[in-house]
């Protein structure tokens, strides 16, 4: 087991937001922690908190109590660098000035920059299109962009809030086995929601469930799949034996969401 | 904020006038305007001239409406009728609708018939092009769809083409009625002895300036309550469109 | 070739169309069918066009008009960009100003002369302080549009990557809300032509609102359709010019026709 502190710390987080004149618990005490190059993964259902979760991490929320601490290991480099979960490109940049928007505005000169974003876009398989205009690229090469976005800040820590979500499955795919790839040579700690439960056992060392609104951790899977890991472990036993426990206790959780959002019974819900 | 910074303007200006920091023969306080308003609207005189600009504006509008509409919606379903009629809504559009009155003042003499066409222009080149667009750029799939479920000719267009370009027939229909009460108020300054427009005139060179920004509120009022209850009325009618839509 | 063969059917409508309305109109004209003193014949018409080109009167108004737009453009444009962006940015002051707006915008602009003419004297710069009156509006209008429709997510990207203050300002929001104010400049544009017109029919003695004016008044009805074309071509001018520069600017903005 690591001695060294966690990469990543959150500690007893709250996020409590105001709606419409009522307040709604959006994540409740949330305790968990990442290792240093871990690639850690949350899921959960619809309104369980999880992009706030990350949004907080990455200091575009503030929680209403707890603590979060990341370690800064290289001084001069972000703490986090987000995917976002519909690309979130600037549309009037071209895909080069794009990925290169962080460090712009870090003062990073001309010449680094350029260096950088040739080196990120080579990585994701870009190379050629670094004139183009958002606009003009597919779905899956948009997203590609913002992980080379990302990427190029050289953040401490890499979240990804749904990167995949919005491509059909088969780019889906390919881009999971990009990212497995890219992590392999980069070695970052990644920090990534998702609500796939497929997703979350390719990609992740550890698998962490939270329950429907209220957020909270309902508990943490390790993944013992090995590694390096490829596709094919989707065909592994135990693959199936860990989505098969997984899922159960997330299906729970995905049906008191669905409940809840109708003003239901959970029974009544095909449980 | 939307009640406060108004009423605000309305505190200065009245402190200014009354304490003659600005001229209160040319700027009179609000108060006085209020006065006049409501006496003039008691007196009825006012509400006359309401009821002559509000009368061509119908006119205008009903006038407008009903020849650009089926024109819109045959430009956008017969390809061959857009072509021919295209350029000539092109080279008009742009042209500012009041120098049509001086052409119309000559055909039609100096009266009402003039004035309610020019105005009725402003509308109908608005309502033809926003019709035509709501044909054009509905979405293709949807007559797909009506074709497939057996609508064809008359009632693919009535129950398919026609729903889809509603709204934007509406948003049409809001902005022409807009600047037919625009164009009506400016010829009614230019060249009307009656109307709301003319009033203006009437009480700047009379340097009657209070009656004068009574007027001005009364067609600032109109023009609010037509835009904000139009608006209103197609978010009722068109219940499903989304707020997206103009 | 047959789609050479329709693209020619259709252009050649398009174009044909309104020769053929011009020729029936001389004919009709100069049959007598038409009165000529309300529709005189095209020929005519254009004589009467040359001849005004050739006099210098039709070149004198002509400058005069466009002067006059292009400085109450320019005022409306620097105003109602400025304060359009500020409206679009702080939510306070466009919850303030709207119904301020709401009240004016409809009232035409021809009607603020006489306010223009109690603070500034009267003249050119009442002119063109009145003209600039409903473009400033509509350029504030979709401005502030413009500021408030750019996708929340790629601010909150770009507030992530470090951008703050000026900086998002301007390598975000400016540039997100460019082809909404580019829009509003054009249209903008368009309507300063259409008041400057007014204003000029109202109050002025040089200018084409004023020449169409003076010629109805002695009932020169040749000059008046001269006028009158002179003034469509400007319009047409302005605004379809620049639509065509909208595509050089703003290349990151996908033509319709992609689509």
């Amino acid at each position: 087991m690591p001695t060294r502190d966690p990469k990543v710390l959150v500690s007893e987080v709250s996020v409590t937001f105001e709606s419409h004149g009522r307040s709604v618990v959006a994540l409740d005490r949330i305790s968990l922690q990442a290792q240093v190059g871990e690639f850690l993964c949350i899921v959960g259902p619809s309104g369980s908190g999880k992009s706030t979760l990350l949004r907080v991490l990455a200091g575009l929320v503030r929680q209403s109590a707890g603590e979060v601490r990341i370690q800064a290991d290289h001084p001069g480099t972000p703490l986090t660098a987000m995917v976002f979960q519909e690309h979130a490109l600037l549309p009037w940049r071209t895909v080069r000035d794009n990925v290169t928007f962080g460090l712009e505005n870090r003062g990073v000169g001309r010449a680094e920059r350029d260096a950088r974003a040739r080196e990120m876009l080579a990585m994701v398989g870009l190379a050629r299109f670094a004139q183009h205009y958002p606009h003009q690229l597919s779905g899956g090469m948009k997203q590609r962009v913002g992980i080379a976005r990302a990427l190029a800040n050289d953040p401490e820590v890499l979240l990804m809030d749904e990167p995949l979500a919005a491509l059909d499955a088969q780019t889906r795919t390919i881009m999971q086995e990009e990212l497995l790839r890219i992590w392999a040579t980069l070695g970052k700690t990644v920090v990534y929601v998702t609500h796939s439960l497929e997703e979350a056992l390719l990609l992740g060392d550890r698998v962490v469930l939270l329950t429907a609104r209220p957020g909270r951790v309902s508990e943490i899977y390790p993944i013992d799949l090995g590694r390096p890991r490829g596709l094919e472990v989707r065909a592994s036993p135990a693959y199936g034996v860990l989505l098969e426990k997984i899922w159960a206790r997330l299906r729970e959780e995905v049906v008191r969401a669905i409940a809840d959002d109708r003003g239901a019974d959970p029974e009544e819900i095909g449980a | 904020m939307s009640v406060v910074v108004p009423a605000a303007m309305l505190v200065l200006w009245e402190l200014c006038s009354r304490l003659a920091i600005i001229s209160p023969r040319y700027f009179p306080p609000p108060t006085t305007v209020g006065w006049v308003l409501a006496d003039r609207v008691a007196a009825g005189d006012l509400g006359a001239e309401l009821v002559v600009t509000l009368t061509r504006l119908v006119f205008a509008f009903a006038l407008a409406a009903v020849p650009a509409i089926p024109l819109g919606l045959l430009m956008g379903i017969a390809r061959p009728v857009r072509h021919v009629v295209e350029p000539y809504l092109a080279f008009i559009f742009p042209v500012p609708k009041i120098t049509l009155l001086p052409f119309l003042l000559i055909i039609l003499g100096l009266g009402e018939p003039a004035f309610v066409l020019t105005g009725a222009s402003s509308a109908f080149f608005q309502i033809v092009i926003s019709t035509l667009a709501g044909v054009q750029t509905m979405d293709p799939r949807l007559l797909d769809v009506g074709r497939n479920y057996g609508a064809h000719g008359l009632r693919l267009f009535g129950k398919v083409i026609l729903p889809a370009a509603l709204p934007a027939i509406f948003t049409g229909l809001r902005l022409g009625l807009g600047l037919a009460l625009v164009t009506l108020v400016a010829v009614e300054f230019i060249a009307a002895k009656s109307g709301l427009g003319h009033l203006v005139y009437r009480h700047w060179q009379m340097l009657s300036t209070p009656e004068m920004y009574a007027a001005f509120a009364l067609i600032g009022a109109v023009g609010l309550v037509l835009t904000r209850g139009l608006r209103a009325l197609q978010a009722r009618v068109l219940t499903w469109q989304d707020d997206s839509g103009g | 070739m047959k789609a050479l063969g329709r693209w020619l059917t259709e252009h050649g409508m398009t174009v044909g169309s309104p020769i053929a309305l011009l020729l029936a109109w001389e004919w009709a004209s100069a049959t007598g069918l038409l009165r000529a003193v309300f529709f005189p014949r095209p020929s005519t018409i254009l004589a009467h066009l040359r001849d005004l080109a050739l006099d210098g009167t039709l070149w004198g108004h002509t400058a005069t008009t466009l002067a006059r737009i292009g400085w109450s453009f320019t005022l409306a444009a620097v105003l109602g960009v400025a304060i359009g962006l500020a409206m679009g940015l702080w939510r306070r002051l466009r919850e303030g100003l709207d119904p301020v707006f709401a009240v004016i915008y409809p009232i035409p602009s021809v009607l603020f002369l006489p306010l223009v003419s109690f603070i500034v004297p009267a003249g050119e710069v009442a002119l063109v302080v009145t003209s600039a009156v409903t473009s400033f509006f509509l350029i504030a209008f979709t401005t502030t549009h413009g500021v408030r429709q750019i996708d929340r997510l790629v601010v909150e990207a770009a507030v992530h990557y470090g951008a703050r203050g000026w900086r998002l300002f301007a390598t975000v929001l400016l540039p997100g809300a460019l082809p909404f104010i580019f829009t509003g400049l054009r249209l903008g544009l368009g309507f300063s032509l259409i008041v400057v017109v007014a204003v000029e029919i109202v109050s002025a003695s040089r200018g084409l609102g004023a020449l169409l004016w003076l010629s109805w008044q002695i009932l020169k009805v040749e000059d008046m359709y001269a006028t009158f074309f002179v003034i469509a071509l400007l319009g047409a001018l302005l605004s379809y010019g620049l639509a065509a520069l909208r595509d050089r600017l703003l290349p990151w903005v996908p033509d319709v026709g992609d689509r």
